[in-house]
């Protein structure tokens, strides 16, 4: 009698302290989101002279983007001394949407896509060194300061 | 021979009474402590809005004029005043005149700060820990004893069901129902029946109430609560992950692909390539995403930590219909996840029901006034009951009902074990006390004696 009990009580306690977790991947159970995903592609080297191609490629559900709702990028030099307005880019296929822009001067830049498709919006932004970092920029990334947005108006 | 069944069985009817008034009378002896505090810290707490409105009016208030600063601004204001804390929430303000919110820590402390949107301007900090309604809330909750304080709180709610149960058997007239001393208390029958009808008769009015204050609070416990959530969750049917248990989603960017930001050395201490990458979203951006994604204005964001975190955008609004979590990539500013309450399954949609209507929330003042009824009923209740037991207690012994087996009380046993499955703590606790009988108790005469075993 005693001896049943202890056991008793040793599942039962043994049961308590399993305690349930929650199973790989419930999130499927509930309402799912398709988000698009962008990767932003800045060439290797930025001449001064000529053209450089800003590409980013377009995934969403694990296949590429084509015929997106739009795609614009806005480039901007961290001081505000050069901006490129919000330009819409050109589909090449495959998901890649480019533009095209001349950078001329040395320094800390930002591209930042707004991208629309399928319900899905995004905005991400990528930060490019063009030469050398003046003392201003360098100081301004150590601080770790978050960039000021220079968004000029949203579009939605 | 009809005689003899008719008189064995009204013997056994009163027994399972008396059976049933031990359980009721120990089991109210040892929890009507935490039920009393449970009591007063939820009517008070049920007043939370209104109290803290009064307390943190200067902080809260604030002068409508011309157009907002921007998030990132009053942010940099904050940062600016705490160097070297870490900002961890923004919450705008639901109305006009309603300041803005920094959560930051700083050490171990966590501070609200208040800032006047129209300026920018500090206002004032609370530190979360001297906030009156969060100690309210966590003796409520755990008793201000961690863990074992929340076990000890939901022990007390599932017994509370047991007093609940067994307090109706003992309520429920024996013979033929009369108003008097079942609906109404008879004040001119004498001292004895007046202490059991204070007694008996509001529990029986408060009952429905509190049998539905202790199953909506339930779910929050930490075992019981828990372990709920994760069944429901996983079966489709409960909060969606990260609403309730679970983690958040995380950001679909590589970690490679993130720009890296260098110490504050004189040189550039990393190559340039590494500052080459993705930075996380400016906050006024996800600003922006709140208003179109159509947040209660009630939402805070919580900043990410963590280089593969998200952004989260949440709300516990007083309506349950505008609960709402979204989860957005802090880089790219993608939604991962936004559950509304039409999102949460079936089961989840109606905790979280219970849940405002618990808080008070739910109906307004009329929801807040009647939870307080509640709350005084079962002070009331408690109250009576302990004094019907001192003036009852003989000098020496607990005064207890004599128990007879329990074995022979096949629907009580029934219903103990069925609330010692459904609540395991019940069950565990029922059977300590039945070993602690079985080992102690029943072999020390003294004991024996004085527990009336």
């Amino acid at each position: 009698m005693k001896k049943n009990a202890v056991i008793l009580l040793l599942v039962l306690t043994a049961t308590i302290l399993s305690a349930c977790s929650l199973e790989p991947e419930v999130e499927k159970r509930y309402k799912q989101e398709n988000p698009l995903v962008a990767d932003i592609i800045i060439p290797e080297t930025l001449s001064h002279t000529e053209l450089s191609t800003f590409e980013v490629i377009l995934q969403q559900e694990g296949a590429e983007v084509e015929d997106a709702d739009f795609v614009h990028f806005e480039i901007w030099k961290q001081d505000g001394s050069i901006k490129y307005g919000m330009e819409e880019a050109n589909e090449i296929g495959n998901g890649i949407y480019q533009i095209s822009k001349r950078i001329n001067r040395d320094g800390l830049y930002y591209i930042k896509v707004h991208a629309g498709n399928n319900g899905s919006l995004i905005m991400p932004q990528k930060q490019f060194v063009v030469g050398e970092l003046s003392e201003n920029e360098l100081e301004f990334l150590q601080s770790g300061a978050k960039v000021e947005n220079q968004t000029e108006e949203s579009h939605h | 021979m009809e005689e003899v069944q008719k008189k064995s069985s009204k013997q056994s009817r009163a027994s399972l009474y008396k059976t049933v008034w031990r359980w009721h009378f120990y089991a109210g002896i040892i929890f009507a402590p935490f039920l009393l505090i449970l009591a007063v810290t939820g009517g008070i707490y049920l007043f939370k809005p209104q109290i803290e409105q009064a307390l943190y009016q200067e902080y809260y208030e604030v002068n409508p004029q011309g157009e907002k600063v921007s998030a990132s601004q009053q942010i940099q204001e904050v940062k600016n005043l705490y160097p070297g804390a870490a900002v961890t929430k923004y919450r705008p303000g639901e109305s006009a005149a309603r300041s803005s919110e920094v959560t930051i820590t700083s050490g171990e402390e966590t501070l609200t700060v208040f800032v006047d949107p129209y300026t920018g301007e500090f206002i004032g900090e609370l530190n979360n820990d001297d906030r009156i309604m969060n100690k309210i809330e966590e003796i409520h909750g755990e008793l201000m004893a961690g863990t074992v304080g929340d076990r000890i709180v939901e022990l007390a709610a599932c017994w509370a069901i047991v007093l609940i149960v067994t307090g109706m058997y003992l309520w429920f007239p024996k013979k033929k129902p009369h108003v008097m001393g079942v609906l109404i208390p008879r004040f001119k029958k004498g001292h004895k029946i007046l202490r059991r009808d204070l007694h008996a008769v509001p529990a029986f009015w408060i009952a429905a109430g509190m049998f539905f204050l202790i199953i909506t609070g339930l779910p929050w416990s930490g075992f019981w609560g828990n372990n709920f959530q994760a069944i429901a969750t996983n079966s489709g049917l409960g909060y969606p992950p990260s609403t309730w248990l679970g983690s958040a989603p995380s950001s679909t960017v590589k970690t490679e692909d993130i720009a890296e930001v260098p110490w504050a050395a004189e040189k550039l201490d990393v190559p340039t390539s590494k500052l080459q990458g993705f930075i996380p979203l400016p906050i006024d951006d996800v600003v922006e995403i709140a208003n179109r994604e159509g947040m209660h204005p009630n939402y805070t964001i919580t900043i990410p930590s963590e280089k593969d975190g998200v952004y989260t955008l949440s709300v516990n609004p007083p309506k349950v219909k505008d609960e709402a979590t979204i989860h957005i990539d802090q880089y790219s500013g993608a939604v991962l996840a936004d559950y509304r309450y039409e999102n949460y399954g079936k089961v989840a949609q109606i905790v979280a029901l219970g849940i405002t209507l618990h808080k008070g929330t739910e109906f307004g003042i009329v929801n807040q006034f009647l939870s307080l009824l509640i709350c005084l009923g079962i002070i009331l209740v408690v109250c009576t009951g302990f004094y019907m037991w001192i003036k009852r207690k003989p000098t020496k012994e607990m005064g207890a009902p004599k128990a007879p087996s329990l074995k022979k009380q096949g629907p009580l046993l029934l219903l103990i074990i069925g609330l010692g499955i459904i609540f395991p703590l019940v069950g565990l606790s029922v059977i300590s006390v039945w070993l602690l009988d079985l080992l102690i108790v029943q072999r020390i005469p003294a004991v024996n004696r004085f527990l009336n075993a």
